[in-house]
């Protein structure tokens, strides 16, 4: 049972990081990330990569790998950032699809299918093999917390009430002598950072990576989850990201219970049940269930 | 070389039609719908089923699909769609990823992950000096053809086409004009959802049915619409051309696996340098 909890927790912390990392981006930013999985895919096989190909230190190897997809996520959303943001969910679906293509082609560099295996995790020599797993879980859950409290000081500091503003009105953003473009690069390039690290922490976990455990679904589960938790509210896709995975790493227990159901069938209904629920909630609820940080506070003088 | 221009025309003529469904929903309701490729697979399925499990003619079975995929898109506008109409173009991109999804998924749980032919009798190619021309491809060249006239003739010369180019260009000014709104959007969708499993279809004629078909071509797509400038439908066909060519002669010092990456790259270069296309007027949305 323990093993069990460790194993979902485990799966639940790195799934947050990639909601919280697509809270910012789209929920506060406005900046519509479908190519998720390709830098959650990057940030995997940088890790991966520089720990088995050069035998880096895990932890350097994923700082590297943190800061090659924040700059890396940076470049892609340069090429549409100053067309709307539109432009900027096909370039990034087609930079995911492309990342993919390539990792899964150029064997010299990343193994290509066969996948990249024996990544050894951070603090491996300190604890012995039976406490690993309990380490990791530690470690991923101080990253969250990291990543949470650097987040909600974002979201209240002033560079937070320009990422909202930019993402309703970049016209007035712009005509009041801010930047867009710089917002715009700062909030893609941070977001790009938190899921180099969902992706380096992916990596450890599993300690082998192949392109195919990287799908468009992770993108569907991180929208699933800002949608859900509400867009813009840091507590409330926290708390969407763990029901949600708990909720759908569950229901494969339902293959025991449920005759005739296999593995591919409850795949497909519960991807139905993801696509289906995000329409609906976009349609009676596009606020989600939290509350995004309120620009001005009650009770204060600027409320009219 | 002259084979490499008959391929090239090929896979030109097919992304032709779902590029024109693209950028004809886009100009008149002014956001990308990315449920585009599931409409691809699900007239390709619908008309293998016609077509294999009714054992109908594969033309009966194509016109089936593509009227269902009509409806269905139709339907989902209705569904979903309609309900969002005055929110922003992102809450509509990303509800079209939640379709897209449902719908993908759907097929696969009746139709499981495996790939399928229609069932068509087996021709040997014909060859045009030397160059290689199966019936596979000739079919594709007509229907493609004729369904850009039929549309062409729609928008340019009946009172619907012209309905549909005034709520494009000025919604509002259309509508104090006593253009039904719903009504041209409810047709946009058809033709939208009707050339879209065409494409399917002929994709299927191509290649393979598989549930994972639409999604592959979603890039392509959406390039060629972006080469033609997205916001005008007949010049989107142009795109659609011009990519397949160049998708063509990129295979040439690249894997053919790489296209992918080539649509990418054109894409990129585009939204840097002319983002309202090669052959739009000089309009963007900022």
């Amino acid at each position: 049972m323990i093993p069990y909890l460790i194993a979902t927790l485990s799966v639940v912390v790195i799934f947050t990081l990639a909601g919280l990392a697509l809270n910012l981006q789209w929920g506060m930013g406005g900046l519509v990330n479908f190519g998720l999985f390709g830098f959650y895919m990057l940030g995997a096989y940088i890790c991966g990569l520089l720990v088995v190909r050069w035998g880096l230190n895990p932890l350097v190897a994923m700082t590297l790998a943190i800061l090659t997809t924040a700059a890396i996520s940076a470049l892609v959303s340069l090429i549409s950032i100053r067309l709307s943001e539109d432009y900027l969910a096909i370039v990034t679906l087609g930079f995911a699809e492309c990342i993919r293509l390539f990792i899964s082609y150029e064997d010299w560099l990343t193994f290509g299918t066969l996948g990249v295996s024996g990544i050894t995790r951070p603090f491996a020599g300190l604890v012995s093999a039976q406490w690993s797993d309990l380490a990791f879980i530690i470690l991923a859950i101080s990253a969250l917390c990291v990543v949470y409290v650097v987040l909600s000081l974002v979201s209240a500091s002033p560079f937070g009430r320009l990422m909202r503003a930019t993402r309703d009105d970049p016209d007035i953003v712009g005509s009041l002598g801010r930047s867009v473009l710089t917002i715009r690069l700062r909030s893609f390039a941070l977001g790009g950072a938190i899921l180099g690290l969902a992706g380096s922490l992916h990596a450890f976990y599993y300690g082998y990576i192949d392109p195919t455990q990287f799908t468009p679904i992770i993108t569907a589960y991180a929208f699933m989850a800002v949608v859900v938790g509400g867009r813009g509210s840091n507590p409330g896709v926290l708390l969407a990201a763990f029901v949600l995975v708990f909720v759908l790493e569950g229901s494969r227990f339902l293959v025991d219970y449920v005759p005739g159901l296999d593995g591919a069938t409850l795949a497909s209904l519960r991807l139905i049940a993801v696509g289906t629920a995000l329409v609906v909630l976009l349609i009676i609820k596009p606020a989600g269930f939290g509350r995004e940080r309120p620009t001005v506070r009650a009770g204060s003088d600027l409320k009219n | 070389m002259g084979q490499l221009l008959v391929n090239g025309l090929t896979t030109g003529l097919i992304l032709a039609l779902p590029a024109l469904a693209l950028a004809l929903s886009f100009s008149v309701l002014r956001f990308a719908n990315y449920a585009i490729g599931s409409y691809v697979t699900v007239g390709a399925f619908v008309t293998w089923w016609a077509n294999v499990a009714l054992a109908l003619p594969f033309w009966v079975a194509a016109i089936i699909g593509s009227v269902a995929v009509a409806s269905l898109a139709v339907s989902i506008d209705a569904l979903v769609y309609r309900h969002m109409r005055e929110r922003s173009g992102l809450t509509l991109l990303v509800a079209s990823m939640g379709v897209a999804i449902a719908l993908e998924n759907v097929v696969r749980l009746f139709a499981g992950n495996s790939p399928r032919s229609f069932d068509v009798p087996v021709a040997r190619p014909q060859r045009f000096f030397d160059i290689r021309v199966n019936q596979e491809q000739l079919i594709i060249l007509i229907t493609v053809l004729g369904a850009l006239i039929l549309v062409w003739l729609v928008f340019r010369f009946t009172r619907l086409g012209r309905a549909m180019r005034a709520v494009a260009d000025n919604a509002a000014l259309a509508s104090v004009r006593g253009i039904a709104r719903g009504r041209v959007i409810a047709v946009v969708w058809a033709l939208s959802g009707g050339l879209s499993a065409l494409a399917g279809v002929l994709i299927g004629l191509d290649t393979s049915i598989e549930p994972q078909m639409g999604w592959n071509y979603l890039l392509p797509i959406f390039t060629a619409a972006i080469l033609g400038g997205i916001a005008s439908p007949m010049a989107a066909v142009a795109g659609a051309l011009v990519l397949g060519m160049a998708e063509e002669v990129s295979t040439l010092f690249l894997p053919p696996h790489y296209r992918m990456i080539v649509a990418f790259v054109i894409m990129a270069a585009l939204l840097m340098l002319r983002p309202w296309g090669l052959f739009g007027t000089k309009w963007v949305q900022r």
